[in-house]
């Protein structure tokens, strides 16, 4: 399904006003109170701020949030304990100006959600939601994109993928069933496809601007990395680290979560998954004390092996999108793309 | 920049310290260093974009940083405060590290952006910041420098807080606590969050709700304010490693000036000087105690 259209940005606003008219939730980047640009849910079309830059955190939180109720439960007579399952979220809504490897991330992770177990609250979310992606231009140096199988204008995890042609209107790549019957359901908004050639010069030039400073691709690092689970690597790499898990926190797909139950009043409660990250001792302590990953460059080298070993070996793809908000984000100046360039460095000379 | 280098490659060599933590050029401008040998020390820099507080790396569980043997710490003087706390609490022994002191004028409030500093570029917490160079040093480096006048926005903001009604107030917190995660990295590069068990991951009893929604975020933070004051020295760690942008420093500065108003304190570099929360006079000011 590869058939394309036109939007205006004019009209891309009016099908944002056409939505919310219709009671579909819309969601893009937008500015917080700090002026930072984060995804949002937004009020009215005039709050989407389009290409401005990477949105601080991922997508992810829109189908995974930072904290959800899975159920409450309730002590009724004579002791009997009652469980009253959390509503499925099922509210339509559309994201609009979603970075193309924020979307990605969605895609990945759809195979862990649908793994051994199917996770309703992700997939209903899932289902109700459509996700317009906005190709993008290569943002900064953290960017890397290309190096984990992917590029600035990737339609993966995209319903419908917008590059722009110039002239502030963009080509509308219709890449699923439901990025279509998006199209369809609003005709008036959509025009005949035009601008070939200028889509597929920005793209070129996305994806040449991104690969001049990414670092090698990942996926040939993974023999070297098999073979060297105990480099000092991973000792030089972690000792900037400080262990706080910001990075997980703006990643798209570190999706690790914890599940709580928290009293609420006697008798009552409520069972709840929150993110969590690998990046903490908490994070793998046992019952007996015990710590399997007991210091930092354990959990630093969880956390790259996972992303480029681990989830591709079983579920056959990178859990990484290359947007590069980890080394963004990270404190204590850790950086993936040049941790990703050393490997590479090492493995090379291995060879 | 050539003092400093020296400096570290004299200790590394005469066997003072076996790693210099300083600063280094990055992919994204300065960040930490671990120098343990002369071509390591050669590339530490100091300048206005070194906001990172290193004194959070003396933390005796970062087992992979103490492996590597005595360190010497470049510390501006809010990060020499944090050691002089971390020496008062006995986290750390003064004749265990080398601190190596430099005369600073500020740092950038966008370290990553660069630039020159002026009134208009220095962070905040800079501001307001009366110390230059510190006396809880081995050695101090740099040429002196003259503060810069600029009005701290942050105590303008505080003031605003202040002037506002407990439900402005209340909507304001509640907003911006709305966009924490709980990822914990306030805490984490806190120099004074050294906890081995942290109250707020404790789970018999719970505490602190470890959930992301109103109530665990106001109680975790709330908890933070409090185990802080007087104990926080201002390096602006927390609101810089916040990757949801929450106006932490609006909190710490605020309990400051409480503790300030009602303790005559002001954590300071000298290690001697015993806190409010670690101390007790019978004349201390009990009239909030319901």
């Amino acid at each position: 399904m590869m058939n394309a259209t036109t939007i205006s940005s004019s009209d891309l606003s009016g099908l944002a006003a056409d939505l919310l008219a219709a009671r579909v939730r819309v969601a893009g980047p937008a500015r917080a109170s700090d002026g930072t640009v984060e995804y949002r849910h937004a009020g009215a079309p005039a709050e989407l701020v389009l290409d401005s830059g990477v949105p601080r955190r991922s997508l992810k939180e829109f189908f995974l949030p930072p904290t959800e109720p899975l159920f409450a439960w309730r002590t009724g007579a004579g002791g009997r304990v009652e469980l009253l399952e959390a509503p499925l979220p099922a509210d339509p809504a559309v994201v609009i100006g979603a970075r193309p490897c924020d979307a990605a991330g969605i895609e990945a992770l759809d195979k862990v959600m649908g793994w051994d177990y199917r996770d309703e609250p992700w997939f209903a979310r899932r289902e109700a939601t459509t996700i317009v992606s906005l190709a993008c231009a290569g943002f900064d140096r953290s960017c890397m994109c290309t190096s984990v199988g992917l590029a600035p204008d990737t339609t993966k995890g995209s319903d419908l993928l917008l590059v722009p042609i110039g002239g502030g209107a963009f080509r509308a790549e219709v890449v699923t069933a439901k990025g279509a019957r998006l199209v369809a359901a609003y005709p008036a908004r959509f025009r005949p496809a035009s601008g070939e050639a200028e889509a597929e010069a920005f793209r070129k030039a996305a994806r040449e601007k991104v690969a001049a400073s990414a670092p090698p691709a990942a996926d040939p690092l993974r023999p070297w990395l098999d073979a060297h689970f105990d480099h000092p690597l991973w000792r030089e790499a972690s000792l900037r680290c400080h262990g706080c898990g910001a990075c997980a926190a703006v990643c798209p797909t570190c999706h690790c979560f914890d599940i709580v139950d928290e009293p609420e009043t006697v008798g009552t409660g409520v069972r709840r998954r929150n993110w969590d990250t690998c990046q903490t001792p908490r994070f793998t302590i046992h019952a007996s004390g015990h710590n399997p990953k007991n210091d930092q460059p354990a959990r630093i080298r969880q956390r790259v092996l996972h992303k480029i070993v681990i989830y591709p070996k079983k579920f056959g793809e990178m859990l990484c999108t290359g947007c590069g908000r980890c080394s963004r984000a990270c404190p204590g100046g850790m950086d993936l793309p040049e941790v990703l360039a050393r490997i590479a460095a090492l493995a090379g000379g291995a060879q | 920049m050539t003092e400093l280098r020296e400096l570290a490659k004299k200790l590394l060599a005469e066997g003072a310290a076996k790693v210099v933590i300083g600063w280094e050029e990055g992919p994204r401008g300065v960040r930490p260093a671990f120098a343990t040998d002369a071509a390591a020390a050669d590339r530490l820099v100091f300048d206005a974009r070194c906001a990172h507080d290193l004194a959070p790396y003396l933390d005796r569980r970062r087992v992979h940083v103490a492996k590597l043997g005595r360190p010497a710490v470049v510390v501006k003087p809010c990060d020499a405060r944090a050691v002089a706390g971390l020496i008062r609490e006995t986290q750390v022994k003064r004749e265990d590290v080398v601190l190596v002191g430099v005369r600073c004028g500020g740092v950038l409030a966008d370290p990553e952006a660069g630039g020159t500093l002026s009134a208009d570029t220095i962070a905040d917490r800079c501001r307001t910041c009366d110390s230059r160079e510190t006396a809880l040093a081995d050695h101090v480096v740099g040429t002196p420098v003259e503060p810069l006048a600029a009005p701290s926005r942050r105590d303008a903001r505080v003031a605003e807080l202040d002037a506002m009604t407990p439900a402005q107030r209340w909507a304001f917190w509640q907003g911006e606590l709305a966009r924490c995660t709980r990822c914990n990295a306030c805490r984490q590069v806190c120099p004074l969050c050294y906890c081995d068990r942290c109250m707020a991951d404790k789970t018999q009893p719970q505490w602190i709700e470890s959930s992301p929604h109103g109530r665990g975020n106001l109680s975790w933070h709330l908890l933070r304010a409090i185990h802080l004051a007087g104990r926080c020295v201002d390096c602006g760690e927390c609101e810089r490693a916040c990757p949801s942008g929450i106006p932490l420093g609006l909190i710490t500065r605020k309990v400051a000036s409480v503790v300030a108003d009602r303790f005559g304190h002001k954590p300071g570099d000298d290690p001697a000087v015993p806190s409010p929360i670690g101390t007790w006079r019978s004349d201390d000011p009990q009239e909030f105690i319901l």
